[in-house]
């Protein structure tokens, strides 16, 4: 009789174990590097480019912010390993003089571009075609006092979050580009860059000074911190974006590494590194990840896009 | 049970614990005398420590044999607080540092002293001792504060700070209105009859004493000096009164238009600057010790912050004096620039030119005509090799220099 209890009780312990590693592999991610891009279609050198978006089909827009323009490629159905052979077109600029220092980049599902430029702090839309249709007019959409967009990003679904340091909070706006509502930057925090949307609509909140994120669930107006403090994991984290699984990726800026974070916030690993060769990153900007498995970030210092394959 | 009805008194009492040293009855210091004669004098002096005056040296000092120095029976940093554990309040909020290395020593002699509470050196020359800036600020001081000159307990507790920062017994306001009633007409009309009780005094005042009247700090922003307080609040009859008439920098844009509209047109704003506490994020608004009315010293300053930049340098193996000595302007602009890195100069080499003449002390071909091999979008210039903020490896090299850094590129070399 007791045996029998022990032996349940033992194979109940092996049993939680496995279910404990496997879901802790699940969320370990390595990042393969797999090519760079250096140049756009004519072959001129992308310099100091900050920003990077996947749109999900295929496509690829660069802020190529020290050419004060974007570039946009077209992505290979599958990422080549070895030869680098990632894109099969493009590499087409756009350059408007209402966008004179892209420093982030969103593709809509319908292939709009919107990009954030840092000198006039003002969220561009473009037209698929690269057109510009006028800026993301706050005031309009119902925003009552001054905002200053650091960041933002775009959903799936087509609702833009904006983060306003002025305003202290994050602005959730409809496609019809009025004000859904907004979430308060909690008290303690220190300093915002940047923000990712999970594919269930959770918020999450990068603090750059106080090395942490904050979520806030789907319609809520709050953010709290997630519970690991991750000052031993970061040095000066400035970007970051969610898998779809709800996993975090988070640029170390003056690390120059990729942090990951598991859905529950922890730390899971900490890829590439300083330096000069494909594979470093030097004070990486944005990246973007294209639902199949493949990382781009904007290697700012480095003068290029990076390219990553993403698996355990 | 006869055994032990035998044995003496005074060996049960050891078994006790009051005697563990089994010292014949009446013996206790008197017998550390009989070698310890200059201890005398120490017993002559008008503040002796309890358990020397009452001849129980054993309460600190084994007197066979230790594993610690001068005999002592524990860690001469943990020894005290056997005695003395209430000394730091739980939970305090601010603890000399002294404190926390259990270094009593340095301000208290052990046996005895001429000084109250057995202190080496009376009053403020105890404090002094460790913080000779502010020895030096009070002596310098025309105006004083008169709790400094009767003493730094005035207001500090010189262990810890139950519920308040630096020590103070209490936090300010409240520490400061024990003595200053906001009540009498006469402080209402120096502060404009402004609510200022519910302020933070020291955002204008040096507690210590100052060179300028009403002991302000050195560095006093325009309108505190010429008591226009509603230039930037509302007026001091509104009900929100120390409220300011704009947010961020739009209230100090007007008077400082120049500088915020510049400040704009830079492609790379430091991004505090446009958060909600803009400007205050690095000054204080009424008055400073610093130049610039600098919130801290620049090191502090954007140390506070960029704190993974801070230690980086301070674990560098060759320092960068710029970077060691918090000149953080030497080479960035700390509002906005249109470089990367908020550099004051677009070109590296030359700014990194201003003080190092590279001509002469590097014959490494750098230019932007030189292409990094490691990287066809880069020309190679002083970061190539160089991390300006320190790093590991001398002349704070990217990479090991009698290794890895020329190998970076010249593979050919590598063994």
């Amino acid at each position: 009789m007791r045996s029998r209890v022990a032996a349940r009780l033992l194979s109940g312990l092996i049993l939680a174990a496995c279910v404990t590693a496997s879901t802790l592999a699940a969320d370990i991610v390595k990042l393969r590097p797999v090519a760079a891009l250096y140049s756009d279609g004519k072959g001129s050198a992308l310099r100091k480019p900050e920003g990077v978006a996947c749109d999900g089909k295929g496509g690829l827009v660069v802020a190529d912010t020290g050419n004060a323009r974007l570039v946009r490629f077209t992505l290979a159905a599958e990422t080549a390993a070895s030869a680098g052979e990632i894109v099969t077109a493009g590499g087409g600029e756009i350059v408007l003089g209402q966008l004179p220092y892209p420093i982030r980049v969103q593709v809509s599902s319908g292939g709009e571009i919107f990009a954030l430029d840092g000198k006039l702090r003002k969220i561009a839309r473009l037209s698929p075609s690269g057109e510009f249709k006028g800026y993301v007019d706050l005031l309009a959409a119902g925003v009552q006092s001054t905002a200053i967009p650091r960041s933002f990003k775009l959903a799936p679904d087509g609702t833009l979050y904006v983060l306003d340091i002025y305003g202290a909070r994050v602005l959730v706006l409809g496609t019809d580009g009025k004000l859904l509502r907004q979430i308060a930057f909690p008290e303690k925090r220190v300093f915002f860059s940047d923000l990712a949307v999970g594919a269930d609509g959770t918020v999450f909140l990068l603090d750059s000074v106080g090395k942490r994120v904050y979520t806030a669930a789907r319609d809520s107006a709050a953010a709290t911190p997630l519970p690991d403090s991750l000052k031993e994991d970061l040095g000066f984290p400035t970007a970051m974006t969610a898998d779809e699984r709800g996993r975090l990726f988070v640029v170390d800026e003056n690390g120059g590494g990729i942090v990951i974070l598991g859905q529950d916030g922890s730390y899971r690993g900490r890829q590439s590194g300083l330096g000069w060769k494909e594979g470093f990153l030097r004070y990486p900007g944005q990246l973007c990840l294209d639902g199949k498995g493949t990382l781009f970030v904007a290697d700012r210092e480095n003068n290029r896009i990076q390219v990553f394959m993403t698996g355990r | 049970m006869l055994l032990l009805a035998a044995l003496p008194a005074g060996t049960l009492a050891a078994a006790s614990g009051e005697n563990p040293f089994h010292l014949k009855p009446g013996a206790k210091g008197a017998s550390c005398l009989t070698c310890h004669e200059a201890f005398r004098d120490t017993l002559a002096l008008p503040f002796v420590h309890t358990p020397v005056k009452s001849g129980e040296c054993s309460r600190c000092h084994d007197p066979h044999a230790s594993a610690h120095g001068k005999l002592l029976s524990a860690d001469e940093n943990a020894i005290c607080f056997q005695c003395h554990g209430g000394i730091v309040p739980a939970g305090a909020r601010s603890i000399h540092t002294v404190v926390v290395e259990g270094n009593c020593v340095k301000c208290h002699d052990p046996h005895g002293a001429k000084n109250k509470n057995n202190l080496i050196q009376a009053g403020n020359a105890v404090c002094f001792g460790c913080h000779k800036e502010i020895a030096e600020a009070v002596a310098a001081n025309s105006f004083k504060h008169n709790p400094v000159e009767k003493g730094c307990v005035t207001c500090h507790d010189p262990h810890a700070g139950a519920k308040s920062d630096f020590l103070l017994k209490k936090s300010q306001p409240m520490l400061c209105l024990d003595c200053h009633k906001s009540g009498q007409p006469a402080f209402q009309r120096q502060h404009m009859n402004y609510p200022v009780a519910k302020a933070q005094c020291t955002s204008c005042h040096d507690p210590h004493g100052s060179k300028n009247r009403g002991i302000l700090w050195s560095s006093v922003h325009s309108p505190v000096v010429n008591k226009m307080c509603s230039q930037c609040h509302l007026e001091s009859s509104s009900p929100n009164a120390l409220k300011t008439r704009k947010a961020g920098f739009d209230l100090c844009r007007g008077c400082h238009s120049d500088t915020v509209s510049e400040m704009f047109a830079k492609n790379r704003l430091h991004w505090p600057v446009a958060d909600q506490r803009s400007c205050l994020n690095c000054h204080n608004p009424h008055a400073s010790k610093q130049k610039a009315l600098l919130a801290q010293p620049e090191k502090q300053l954007c140390g506070s912050c960029h704190s993974d930049t801070l230690v980086r340098q301070a674990k560098s193996l060759t320092k960068h004096p710029p970077a060691d000595e918090g000149n953080c302007e030497a080479c960035h602009s700390p509002h906005a620039s249109d470089n990367g890195f908020l550099l004051v100069n677009a070109k590296t080499i030359e700014l990194c030119g201003t003080c190092h003449d590279w001509q002469k002390h590097s014959t490494h071909p750098i230019g932007e005509k030189i292409i990094d091999k490691r990287n066809k979008n880069l020309a190679l210039d002083c970061t190539s090799c160089h991390r300006a903020h320190g790093s590991e490896f001398k002349y704070f090299a990217t990479y090991d220099p009698k290794a890895e850094l020329c190998t970076q590129c010249h593979e050919e070399y590598r063994r």
